[in-house]
């Protein structure tokens, strides 16, 4: 009896195995289709900063280095045969580039084509162009003679030596944007891609030979507002990571309920993005919800010391800028039970302000869900009665990644803080409508905001987003002032290595931490989901990721 | 004739001029700003002031609308703030989603809506007329959306008997050639693509002409109803006319201007709607496009498809008056 049980099992193992080996192995062909969030906005990767864009672009265009798929910091070499060489003051890479790579239109990649793009970028002129290609000029500080890179040269026909003006960290990490993807010099000029006004510039217009590129697929056409459609690249140059399905076909879809409805009637594979509040009904379905492991962005409330006058008069300083005051609102928030009734599970409390994956993290103290310490804190503020009296504002019209239902998440934190002494009013503005800029010009005292990451570095939360000085001052969003703060971070983004430049981002953390000028709520993982028939697919916190490795069964 | 159609295009100028200024101010009375629309995340003060001075959102409103205005005489409506793309250009490739999507919605309200009107004025105050009354209000009381939705759950995510999303399967691969789907299928020579477009068609068709369908009934009816009980229905009746003789002839043919007016209006109705159909049902047409200018503050696109949409639906009323001539030879249009 034993021996058949003994048996029955090794041929169960036996069929287990098989079955799953099965299941492993890639089928090629198929078309599959994507839901995206919306449509592109220009097919010239260089000439886009919004997400649609450059979901799109990452399957078609490559630049010297990239990120590791799955991963939202860990920089590899993609048309750069390796990681480029480092001069010791950090201001000249050297990048060695892969042979044998071809573009969509069948040229070769070269050195000069790579400094051809570069030069183009660097070259581009005031009004349309420079005002869609915002990586660029935010990456270098600007165009022409502003921008941080000194000279782009090609000595030999593999050999890249990019020389910049001075050091700057986070010069790798930005070059793995999709913006920085080469093109096919051939192409841009065939199409006079600098062409302006954009809507006579048929390659941005997605009307020509648009997007030509180096990656596992090439661009076939663009219907606005229908779809976009690629199509697997024969001559890719890493045949062991070529595609497995031969076009993808990418629907823009805003409408969360309508996505979920295609996903469960099999009329789309894959949803870029899905509602947090239908990730159970998406579970019940049959359908898998994207682990996108590490997050990129973090939603927070912003707490602004110095009201900015509209009238341009003198700024007005708020409770916040009381220390105990920040703390007890810190205290006041109960963030777990926020993230458990509306982020689906998909989030995490933050550790500083930025997530734990960025380059230059570290994980400081801040202050939990504490009702008690609440209290005291705010009774330690001095502050009367009818300063409690606040006004916390959050969008309407709109649903972000770390903010997926503002009202909502705005009022179970008006709950705890109401719980904790403060009288709060709650206050709302259309997100396009006046919210973003009452809020990043300094108009709204305590407001719900977020940030998702360009790159995810710690320059790109702290300095860009977050505290960073403008023209000397500080942030009026915030209206948070710290001299050494800002000092740290100068000497950061210029520090020769990435180390060192990390080193320094550790200390302002510290000092940021000590003074709570703002409230980290969460780090979120957008949900995305997909059908049984779809295999292979490797999500990333920052919804960069790569359509080679699926394939449809 | 020609003198009344005349007149009334003529009629039409200071309508769209009149139009055109006050949508011009509304739209820009709103708040928000399309800068930040396009840098999202990235708008600073600075970029933001960088792009008004590219788009020409810097000057004056008077010289903005002067500007807008001597485009439109030149017959250019324009082209989006957010992607740069000519507004005429996307309206042809949306336009023909639109009118497939009413066309459907219009066939499946007159073609349900004039029988169930007819039924139930021969059975007036009986159980088929309370019948028909009860699906009527059951189509114009549940709103697009929610009617939409429910379709989609029941006959594509539960019964797999419909598809969904969009016009047409993707899959398929139709080469869009005149942007109307179910003729590009006809023309892709795929028996299969054209099962498939107008398959896709009837969800959506059925939710956009649920109101159209509920009106027509209920003016169908009433109009039936009362000519029924003129004293020459009740001369042809006594003559000893068969029953379909007196429908058609003497019945049908008064009824018809009443409903024939109910139609032409729903023309704009249902392009009105077809703003949340297409948003339900993910069709690309000229109304989901509506949805996302107005999201992105996108000025030009919302102010010049209103503007097309008003030529539009002054047409429908001029075909629809021109119609009455044909129906009722004593009406005259002197």
């Amino acid at each position: 009896m034993k021996r058949l049980a003994s048996l029955v099992c090794l041929v169960a193992l036996i069929a287990t195995a098989c079955s799953s080996s099965g299941a492993t192995q890639a089928v090629n062909g198929g078309n599959l289709i994507v839901g995206l969030d919306g449509d592109m906005v220009y097919a010239d990767p260089s000439l886009v900063s919004d997400g649609n864009s450059l979901y799109v672009a990452a399957q078609v265009v490559q630049g010297l280095v990239g990120l590791k798929p799955g991963t939202i910091s860990e920089v590899v070499p993609v048309l750069a045969s390796a990681l480029p060489t480092v001069s010791s003051d950090g201001k000249t890479y050297t990048f060695a580039l892969r042979t044998g790579v071809k573009f969509h239109d069948g040229t070769t990649l070269d050195a000069a084509a790579v400094k051809f793009n570069y030069d183009r970028w660097n070259a581009y002129t005031k009004g349309d162009l420079q005002d869609n290609a915002y990586y660029y000029g935010a990456v270098f500080g600007g165009y022409g003679a502003d921008s941080n890179i000194a000279s782009v040269t090609a000595p030999d026909a593999n050999t890249v030596v990019m020389t910049l003006k001075a050091p700057q960290s986070n010069f790798l990490l930005a070059q793995t944007l999709q913006v920085f993807g080469i093109q096919s010099p051939t192409a841009l000029k065939n199409d006079k891609a600098d062409t302006t006004p954009l809507k006579d510039n048929n390659y941005a217009q997605g009307k020509g030979e648009s997007m030509v590129g180096t990656g596992p697929f090439k661009f076939k056409e663009w219907q606005a507002g229908d779809h976009i459609t690629l199509t697997k690249f024969a001559d890719y140059w890493d045949t062991a990571n070529a595609a497995h399905v031969d076009t993808i076909t990418f629907k823009p879809m805003g409408d969360s309920t309508a996505k979920l409805q295609a996903l469960q009637s099999g009329g789309i594979d894959l949803a870029e993005t899905i509602s947090p509040t239908d990730v159970a009904t998406a579970k019940s379905s049959n359908l898998t919800v994207l682990d996108r492991g590490q997050s990129c962005n973090m939603g927070y409330l912003g707490l602004n010391q110095s009201l900015q006058s509209k009238s341009g008069g003198a700024a007005t300083p708020t409770i916040y800028a009381n220390k105990s005051v920040r703390f007890a609102v810190g205290e006041a928030i109960n963030k777990q039970g926020i993230i458990d009734a509306l982020y689906g599970g998909q989030a995490k409390i933050p550790q500083s302000w930025m997530p734990p994956a960025t380059t230059g993290f570290k994980a400081e103290t801040i202050p939990g869900y504490d009702a008690a310490k609440a209290k005291s804190d705010l009774a330690a503020s001095g502050l009367t009665a009818d300063q409690l009296k606040i006004d916390l504002y959050y969008p309407s019209s709109v649903v972000r990644p770390y903010m997926p239902d503002p009202k909502n998440e705005a009022q179970a934190i008006a709950q705890d803080l109401t719980a904790a002494g403060f009288a709060v009013s709650l206050k709302t503005e259309d997100w396009h409508g006046g919210y973003v800029s009452d809020a990043t010009n300094g108009d709204l005292p305590m407001f719900l905001f977020g940030w998702t990451c360009d790159w995810a570095g710690a320059d790109n939360f702290l300095n860009t987003a977050f505290f960073g000085y403008s023209g000397g001052k500080p942030n009026p969003q915030f209206g948070y002032q710290n001299d050494q703060m800002n000092t740290l971070f100068g000497q950061a983004l210029q520090a020769p290595t990435v180390d060192a430049a990390n080193a320094l981002w550790g200390q302002a953390q510290d000092l940021i931490a000590a003074d709570l000028p703002t409230i980290p709520i969460v780090n979120s993982t957008p949900p995305g989901a997909y059908t049984s028939k779809i295999h292979g697919f490797v999500g990333a916190g920052n919804a960069i990721e790569y359509f080679n490795t699926v394939w449809i069964q | 004739m020609l003198r009344f159609i005349v007149r009334r295009v003529l009629g039409a100028i200071p309508i769209l001029f009149g139009l055109s200024v006050i949508l011009f101010m509304f739209l820009r009375l709103l708040p928000g700003d399309p800068a930040i629309a396009i840098l999202g995340q990235h708008a600073t003060p600075q970029l933001i002031a960088q792009i008004h001075e590219t788009l020409g959102l810097d000057k004056p409103l008077y010289v903005q609308y002067l500007n807008y205005l001597g485009q439109l005489l030149q017959g250019n409506f324009g082209a989006s703030i957010i992607d740069s793309r000519a507004v005429a250009d996307t309206f042809a490739i949306r336009f023909p989603i639109t009118v497939e999507l009413t066309i459907g919605a219009l066939i499946f309200a007159v073609g349900l809506g004039i029988p169930l009107g007819r039924l139930a004025a021969r059975h007036p105050n009986g159980w088929i007329d309370g019948l028909v009354t009860v699906v009527s209000l059951f189509g114009i009381s549940i709103p697009i959306f929610v009617l939409g939705y429910t379709l989609a759950f029941i006959f594509a995510v539960e019964l797999h008997l419909l598809p969904y999303p969009g016009p047409i399967d993707p899959r398929l691969s139709v080469d869009p050639v005149t942007h109307f789907p179910i003729i590009d299928a006809v023309l892709s020579g795929n028996p299969g693509a054209v099962v498939d477009a107008f398959a896709h068609l009837i969800l959506p068709a059925i939710a956009l002409g649920s109101i159209p369908l509920a009106i027509v009934t209920r003016i169908t009816r009433a109009s039936v109803i009362d000519v029924s009980n003129e004293d020459y229905v009740r001369t042809a009746r006594a003559k000893g006319l068969t029953r379909k003789r007196v429908d058609d002839r003497h019945i049908m043919r008064n009824a018809w201007l009443p409903v024939t007016t109910v139609i032409g209006l729903q023309v704009g109705s249902l392009l009105g709607g077809a703003v949340l159909t297409e948003t339900v049902f993910g069709w690309p047409g000229v109304g989901s496009w509506v949805v996302t200018s107005i999201q992105n503050h996108d000025y030009i696109v919302v102010q010049s498809l209103i503007l097309i949409f008003a030529t539009i639906f002054l047409t429908v009323n001029l075909i629809v008056d021109i119609g009455y001539a044909f129906l009722n030879p004593r009406i005259r249009y002197s």
